[in-house]
Order: C-alpha cells, then sequence, then structure tokens
C-alpha cells in the first residue's frame, strides 16, 4: 500500500506576522517555520495506517521554495520512507504567493499521479490561510473519491481488499462512517490521533532516506485575487454585569456557556 | 593504640609459627595454593572478560587526577562516606577495611613462613611491633565483623534484601577464624602442635576466602577501589552520544566499561534504595534493582548483544521503572562503591526516547510542547510577553550587569511568576542593573533527563545563540535546573555565559539584606541545588536573615526529593504515595511556621501537597526570595502576590 501525504510549510503558532511591503502577503524574513498541524495529523494517520498493514509505503510531498525542505526531513525524522520536492521559486513568479489554490493543488496532484498512490492524505486545511480547498480540488483533478474531515481510517478484508472504511467528524460531536474503494483521497482532521515525537534516531536515519526534487511547473492564471491582508483588529470590551449576587451570577454563566463557549 | 603497641612491645611478643615444615607439607601447601588461585582465576575471569569487552568510554579521560586521587583517598582509604552516612555499621566496615590493610604484611609472611622465609623479625623492634600493631587490628575486626553479622542475620535491615546470603555469613565467619587464629598464635607460647594447627587453620581460611571473592559480593574488595578511583568525574554525568549509531542504553552493545565495572562493584547495601524517593514510595523503582540487573544482564546476555536492556522477561530493568526516577540523585550520592545510577538510568531513557521506544501520553504531550512552545508547560510564549510587560521587567540591553532568566516556572507558573517578581524586587532594592530577555525557550532540563537528545540539543543550541546574540556575560535564576543544565549540561554544544543561583547571589549580598523576625522556617534543599551543586550553606544563609532556621529531619545531602524532577512534574499521576506528600508531612512535622524553598518545581510541589496533606493551618510556603522580599517596603512596583492581598 503505498500513501502519499501532501503536506504544508507554514508560520509557527507564536509567529510575529507582519503585513510585507507590498500589503498583500505577510514579510516572511523573520518568520518560524512548522508543518501545518492538520497535516501532521495526516502524516501520523499515515504512519499508524501502514504499521498496522505491516507493509508498504508512505511518501511526503510538499510544494514551496528551499525552507520547506526542513519539513519534509521532519517528516522523514518521523517515519515517511521518501519526500518529494516541488520546488518553486523564493519570491516573484512562480512563488507560492503568486499561486492560488487551485495552481498548487495542480502541482501536486501532478505529483501524486507520478507516484501511483493507493491513498492520498493531507490537512483538511491550512493553519495560514485556511482555504481548505487544495485537497478536494486535488482529488477532482486525480479522478479519485474524496472524504473530508476524516478522524480515522480503517482497512478493510485486512488490507487487502482495496477498500477503506473512513471515520468523518460533522458537527456537534456527531460521526459518519463511511466505506470507499481505492484509490482515494482523504482530508485529516486534528486530533484523531496522538502525534509522534521527533527522534535522534528518526532525524539521523532521515539524513539516509530520498528527497527527490522536482521542478514546478510555471504558474497558471489566478483565478482569484489578494487584494489586501491586514492583521486583525482587537476589540476589548468590557461589560458591567447588575443585579444581585444571584442574577449576576446566571448572567455570567450564560455569557460563559453561550458568549465565550467556555462552560 | 600506637601506645599500647609499644607496651605490648617491652613485654616482647611473638608470633607461634611453625619452625619448619616438612616436604610433603610444603607440597600440599603449593597445591592448596595453585587450587585457591586456579578457582579464583576462573571465576574471576568472566567477570573481568565482560567488563574488557563491553563498549569503550569514549569520552573517559584519567584528568583530573589529582580529584580523583583525593576521592579515592577520603572515600576509600578514610572510608568516609561509609562512615558518615551510617555511622555505627560504617565505623565497624571501616575497621574491617583497615584490618585487612593492616594486615597485608602479615599475611604476606604467613604463607612465606610456610616456604621458611618469614621475614618478620621478633628479634628487633619493627617485627614485635608490627605483630601487636596488627593484633590490636585483628580484635578491631573480630568484633566488628561479630557486630556486623548480627546486623545482617540478626536485625537485618530492611534495605539489605529478603534473601538471606548464606555466602556473606560464610565470609564472615573465614574473616572472624582468620582474625582468631592469629590473636590465639600470639599467646601461644610453644612452636609446636598448637603453633603449626594454628598456621594451618589460618592459611586454609584464607585460601578458601580468596576463590569465594569473585562471584559473591565481595568482589567489591577488589573492584570498588577501582570504581571509585576511575568513575566519571560529575555529579549525575550524561556521556556524549558519539557516532550515528549511539542512542544512549538500548541494548548491550551500548553498555561501557565504566557501567560494567559499576555494575560489578556493587555490595547489594541497599543504600540507594533505602534513599530513593522511587522506591520508598511504593514505586516499581529500585536503584539497586537497576545496578543488579544490569549485572545479570552482563552475565547472561553479554557485553556485545542486541537484545534490548529495558522489559527483558521478569526484569527490574523495566520501562516503567526508569521513567519513573526523578533524578534527585540520592542514590548517585549515597552509594560507597561509587556507582552512578543516574548515567544508568538517564541512558536507558535515552534508549528508548532517542529511538522512539518511549511511547507516553505525557511524554509525548511534553516533548511536542517543547518542540512547538519552547517551553515545557506548552504556553503560548506570547504569555510571557504580557507578564513581563505586566511587571514593568526591564528588557536586557547589554547594558545592565545581570541578566535576569526566567525559565520556564518563571514566565508560566503563577507561582514561579511571584517567585521572580519579588526577587526582582530583591535586586531593586540591592540597586543592582538587570534584564530580561525577550525570548526565552526552555533551557531543555525536561528534555535532557528524559533521554531527548533531539530536543535538548535543539534547545541548547538555540539558547546559547539567543545568549550570544543578547551579549549577555551573567545569568541569574530562581531555578535550580535552568542553572545545572545550562552550566553544565549545555557543555556538549558550547559555553554559556556565567550563570549563578538566586541564593548564591543573595547569601553574596547577605549583609545587605533586611533583617527580620520572620518565626522559625524549615528550609528544603532542592535536589539540583545541594546533591548536584553542593550549595547548602547560602540559602541557609538567607534563610537565616529572614527567621529562624529549622532543620527537617533529613536536610543537606540527605534531603528527600519533592518528586519534581527528571520530568515528572509533567508526567502522569504517580503509583504508589506521591513524594511530595512524604516530603511536606516531614516538613510540616517540623513544626515551622513556614517552608522555605529554593526551587519553583519544589514549590509547586509542595503547594500542592499542602493542599492535600496541610491539614486546617498548614505552614506558609515561600522561595527564599520571598522571604526576603517580606522584610523590603512595599513598593510601588506590583508583585502578583500584593495584588492579591490588594
Ligand atoms: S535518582 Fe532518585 S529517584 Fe532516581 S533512582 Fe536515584 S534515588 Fe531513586
Ligand atoms: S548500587 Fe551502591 S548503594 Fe546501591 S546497593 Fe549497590 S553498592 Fe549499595
Amino acid at each position: 500500500m503505498k500513501i502519499v501525504v501532501a503536506v504544508k510549510q507554514v508560520p509557527e503558532r507564536d509567529a510575529v506576522v507582519r503585513v510585507a511591503a507590498d500589503g498583500r502577503g505577510v514579510d516572511e524574513s523573520d518568520v518560524a517555520w512548522t508543518m501545518n498541524e492538520p497535516d501532521a495529523y495526516a502524516l501520523e494517520e499515515a504512519l499508524q495506517l501502514k504499521e498496522r498493514a505491516g507493509e508498504g509505503e508512505v511518501v511526503v510531498l510538499c510544494a514551496g521554495p528551499e525552507r520547506v525542505q526542513s519539513t519534509l526531513r521532519e517528516a522523514l525524522a518521523k517515519g515517511a520512507d521518501r519526500a518529494v520536492h516541488v520546488v518553486t521559486p523564493e519570491a516573484g513568479e512562480g512563488s507560492l504567493g503568486e499561486r492560488d489554490s487551485l495552481d498548487v493543488a495542480r502541482l501536486l496532484a501532478e505529483a501524486v499521479r507520478a507516484e501511483a498512490a493507493d491513498l492520498v492524505l493531507t490537512g483538511l486545511q491550512s493553519d495560514d490561510l485556511g482555504a481548505g480547498q487544495t485537497g478536494v480540488v486535488m482529488a477532482e483533478l486525480l479522478g479519485v473519491p474524496h472524504a473530508t474531515l476524516v478522524l480515522h481510517v480503517e482497512l478493510l478484508d485486512g488490507g487487502d481488499g482495496r477498500r477503506i472504511k473512513v471515520k468523518r467528524e460533522l458537527e456537534d460531536g456527531w460521526m459518519q462512517h463511511v466505506e470507499m474503494a481505492l484509490p482515494a483521497l482523504l482530508t485529516i482532521q486534528s486530533g484523531g490521533n496522538r502525534l509522534r515525537y521527533a527522534t535522534l534516531m528518526g532525524i539521523k536515519r532521515a539524513r539516509q532516506k530520498e528527497m527527490r526534487e522536482v521542478q514546478a511547473a510555471a504558474a497558471g492564471k489566478r483565478v482569484d485575487e489578494v487584494v489586501k491582508v491586514s492583521p486583525p483588529t482587537r476589540v476589548k470590551r468590557t461589560e458591567m454585569l447588575t443585579g444581585s449576587a444571584d442574577e449576576v451570577a446566571a448572567k455570567l454563566v450564560e455569557r460563559l456557556r453561550f458568549e465565550v463557549k467556555v462552560l | 593504640m600506637i601506645a599500647g603497641a609499644v607496651g605490648m612491645l617491652r613485654v616482647g611478643i611473638e608470633l607461634a609459627e611453625p619452625l619448619s615444615f616438612s616436604v610433603t607439607e610444603r607440597l600440599l601447601l603449593m597445591a592448596l595454593i595453585a587450587a585457591s588461585l586456579g578457582v579464583f582465576a576462573w571465576r574471576s575471569w568472566p567477570i573481568a572478560s565482560n567488563i574488557l569487552h563491553s563498549k569503550k568510554d569514549a569520552d573517559f579521560s584519567l584528568r583530573p587526577v589529582g580529584r580523583r586521587a583525593w576521592k579515592f583517598f577520603w572515600e576509600v582509604l578514610c572510608q568516609s562516606k561509609v562512615i558518615r552516612q551510617r555511622p555505627l555499621p560504617g565505623l565497624a566496615h571501616a575497621f574491617v577495611f583497615w584490618g585487612f590493610l593492616a594486615f597485608a604484611l602479615v599475611t604476606l609472611n604467613h604463607l612465606a613462613v610456610g616456604f621458611g622465609h618469614g621475614f618478620l623479625q621478633y628479634s628487633g623492634s619493627f617485627g614485635p611491633f608490627y605483630v601487636g600493631f596488627a593484633g590490636i587490628w585483628a580484635v578491631l575486626v573480630a568484633v566488628s565483623i561479630s557486630g556486623l553479622f548480627v546486623r545482617r542475620f540478626v536485625v537485618r535491615p530492611k534495605w539489605l534484601g529478603k534473601r538471606v546470603s548464606v555466602e556473606s555469613g560464610v565470609i564472615a565467619g573465614l574473616i572472624f577464624v582468620l582474625m582468631v587464629s592469629y590473636l590465639a598464635a600470639l599467646f601461644v607460647g610453644d612452636k609446636g602442635f598448637a603453633a603449626r594447627g594454628l598456621w594451618w587453620v589460618h592459611t586454609l581460611s584464607l585460601l578458601v576466602f580468596l576463590p569465594l571473592i569473585p562471584r559473591t559480593k565481595h568482589l567489591h574488595l577488589l573492584l570498588s577501589p577501582l570504581t571509585v578511583f576511575l568513575k566519571r568525574p560529575q555529579f549525575s554525568q550524561i556521556p556524549k552520544l558519539e557516532g550515528d549509531e549511539d542512542f544512549g542504553l538500548f541494548a548491550g552493545r551500548d553498555v561501557t566499561q565504566i557501567i560494567a565495572l559499576q555494575a560489578y562493584s556493587c555490595v547489594e547495601c541497599g543504600r540507594c534504595a533505602e534513599h530513593c524517593p522511587a522506591t520508598t514510595t511504593g514505586k516499581v523503582l529500585n536503584p539497586k534493582k537497576i545496578v543488579l540487573e544490569m549485572r545479570s544482564y552482563l552475565n547472561t546476555a553479554g557485553p556485545g548483544s542486541e537484545e534490548p536492556l529495558l522489559d527483558r522477561p521478569g526484569s527490574a530493568m523495566s520501562m516503567e521503572a526508569a521513567f519513573e526516577c526523578t533524578t534527585c540523585g540520592a542514590c548517585e550520592f549515597q552509594c560507597p562503591v561509587g556507582v552512578q545510577h543516574l548515567s544508568i538510568l538517564i541512558g536507558l531513557r535515552r534508549g528508548a526516547v532517542n529511538t522512539g521506544a518511549w511511547e507516553d501520553r505525557y511524554g509525548t504531550k511534553l516533548f511536542l510542547a517543547l518542540e512547538k512552545q519552547g517551553n515545557a508547560l506548552g504556553m503560548s510564549s506570547i504569555e510571557r510577553d504580557k507578564f513581563i510587560a505586566k511587571q514593568e521587567f526591564p528588557i536586557f540591553d547589554g547594558s545592565q550587569e545581570y541578566c535576569l532568566w526566567l525559565g520556564c516556572m518563571g514566565s508560566y507558573d503563577p507561582k514561579g511568576r511571584e517567585i521572580v517578581s519579588d526577587f526582582a524586587r530583591v535586586m531593586q532594592a540591592l540597586g543592582v542593573q538587570f534584564g530580561v530577555l525577550k525570548k526565552e525557550k526552555c533551557t531543555g532540563d525536561p528534555a535532557r533527563r528524559l533521554g531527548n537528545d533531539l530536543l535538548f540539543g535543539d534547545l541548547a543550541a538555540q539558547g546559547l545563540k539567543t545568549f550570544a546574540a543578547a551579549k549577555v556575560t551573567k545569568i541569574v535564576t530562581i531555578c535550580p535546573h535552568c542553572v545545572r543544565t545550562i552550566a553544565t549540561d549545555w557543555l556538549e554544544y558550547g559555553v554559556a555565559p556565567e550563570i549563578e543561583h538566586h541564593s548564591d547571589f543573595m547569601a553574596r549580598h547577605a549583609h545587605l539584606l533586611p533583617k527580620q523576625d520572620g518565626g522559625s522556617i524549615v528550609y528544603h534543599d532542592p535536589c539540583y541545588l545541594g546533591r548536584y551543586r553542593d550549595v547548602y550553606d547560602e540559602p541557609r544563609a538567607v534563610v537565616a536573615a529572614a527567621g529562624e532556621l529549622v532543620e527537617a529531619e533529613r536536610h543537606h545531602e540527605r534531603s528527600f526529593c519533592c518528586g519534581a524532577g527528571g520530568g515528572q512534574a509533567f508526567l502522569g499521576e504517580e503509583s504508589g504515595e506521591r513524594v511530595s506528600h512524604v516530603r511536606a508531612k516531614e516538613l510540616i512535622a517540623t513544626g515551622a511556621q513556614t517552608i522555605g524553598t529554593a526551587c519553583p518545581f519544589c514549590n509547586s510541589m509542595f503547594r500542592d501537597a499542602l493542599g492535600a496533606v496541610g491539614g486546617e493551618n498548614p505552614p506558609q510556603l515561600l522561595d527564599i526570595a520571598q522571604l526576603v522580599a517580606r522584610g523590603l517596603a512595599p513598593r510601588a512596583l506590583s508583585s502578583d502576590a500584593e495584588e492579591k492581598s490588594g
């Protein structure tokens, strides 16, 4: 069983994000990068599937400039067998910033096609742009069935029946179980598994693993355009609750439950 | 003693020895000596071979020879540790040891007599003197060994283990016979039958004793002097990993010669287990069993084996045990023969974590938090920014003397923040210029102790870079774990600026600290300050300025762990009794009004423990910085503590 996991490199959660000079992106000069979290879960699911099946290959795939190799290495260190890096220019024409979701999906789908994978996994969305498009568009381009918001994948018929059963997360704690045929593409929701930590042995082994670079095709014409990027404006609101102690408590509970949603 | 010997000398003492030996007797003697030596060699060889065939210690160096020689003199020749930590049996042991040394010459002479070459002349003055001198030792040894015999077989302290060791009894008996036969020879007048009989009894005891040494714990007679001399120079030293296939102690092939030597040196005295916070609170871990299990692994699987060290069937060296250790170092400190448990235990953890074999929900969460957020509490660094801004801590810009390192606890833990804030007030009151770093990541202490070399290495390298970029030359911190990690563990990656614990800092300024009458304060020694760095007096000087210093039942190097170290603060619920509860009860039992701590981890453990076992009126819990700050005039600069009361 061959599984391709498409991952994205995104700024770290705590990164100080500044708007770039042109106002249409973020200034990348001192951003620290990391693997997109849902993609990390997609990788984990792939590794566990391989472990459960007892055989197979996990190939990680990422499009981007030189820097994304650190994320690919991380995936290799955690146990992926091979990496494919679709190389795009750092900036300017053909860079990630100049491409829309459709275009990135095309790049990735092209690389997946060459691999003839049984299963393609990717995070359901990215932590930075959050379009949630890439996975499903790839499925369309590859002409394979897909399922979104997947928490868990089960191999049916001992793994050789070429069928899987997936658990999807619906709203409000509801789950849906769907059987599908392979090949297929799944977009993975965070939290379905426990992630593994990176190990020294993993990193050392990763150095010997293959990292194939393929040049990205020229960018197609964008179907959308980023006009302006701006940081969220924070509004602080103070509201005094009045009434007797009991009334105040009741109001507070209501706010906490329905507005702040912490209860 | 010497006066006594001289007294006896005047009487003219002489050892009864047979005048001559027949050819048959000599042949018999030679055959017996050969047999004894042969059995001795045959039984020792597998052990020597296992040690020699273990992996070389790549980082080994005889330097510092002076320190090694001093340790040898003090711990082996003077028996200082043995006596100090267990005075009565320790002294008895020391007498037996010194007696053996005194007997070396006598024994040599004794065997030489058998070949007609006895060299102690009773006509001169040295011979009688020495024989008398050895006689005094013989009395001391005989009395001591009887005492130790009673202790082992009648009193039977539980740390010696449930199994009654028959061979110990036999050996004690042999030693006793050796001494008595020697003493008797002092009082036998003639050189006839009695003298011959005693000579043979003494000789046979000796020749039976020798081959018993290798496969019993009496092997320490031969190995422990070597072990003490050769042990790694640092406390809780964690050797550098060498090459691409070294992940710590994973299988037999990773066991180094020093570890093997230490494993074979263990005398099974149980001191390590007696002081271990894990063993004594009912957990699986028992440091003595770890050492003995290492020995039995070498005996069965062998030094080059590929079989994993952990979790062999029925083995006490289990994954569970290895990850219960708080790295408090009580075992390593106590061990009289120089076994260094921490390099073994942390080595085993490295072998498990560096290869990904250790799967633990909390451990993984901790590692991921350190990987992603760069702090052990898994908080966003923005929370630290807010805290610094609120406390109006100056940012370090190179102009201040000190960089105040907050650490994870000082940055994110509510109580840790109070401590840091109060320490900042103390520094300000002393007029010392300091600043904090804009961004800090964990020193990597929990990763280091849990054996995650990848993560620790990353954090150490980043930390070094941060200090260099900020041009820091002096660091001060409230956390002994940060001090140890930055000053010692980071050395593998580079040299960090000089770092000091706030107890050292405040003790240096003790004369300027406010004198207070703050009631009775019991001081708890943190493992990483006391046993790890030998800092005992400085925090006490600070406490003494703030109130009346009280000692708990166990203090200084015998202090009992709070349960937080070695990553335990971040792992799940402990099995057995909580270590922190045991210690908190001990501190409460002193009746002191306040518990003084010098480590934010101890503080947080006791905070929880006092809630559970503190009763109606628990003592107040304050860091030594807070004790000092109590005596400062309240300032406009707010600390969290003031805010609460205000
Ligand atoms: S370091 Fe402390 S907890 Fe660990 S084995 Fe030794 S005594 Fe026990
Ligand atoms: S390791 Fe040391 S302290 Fe522990 S039982 Fe052996 S000799 Fe005693």
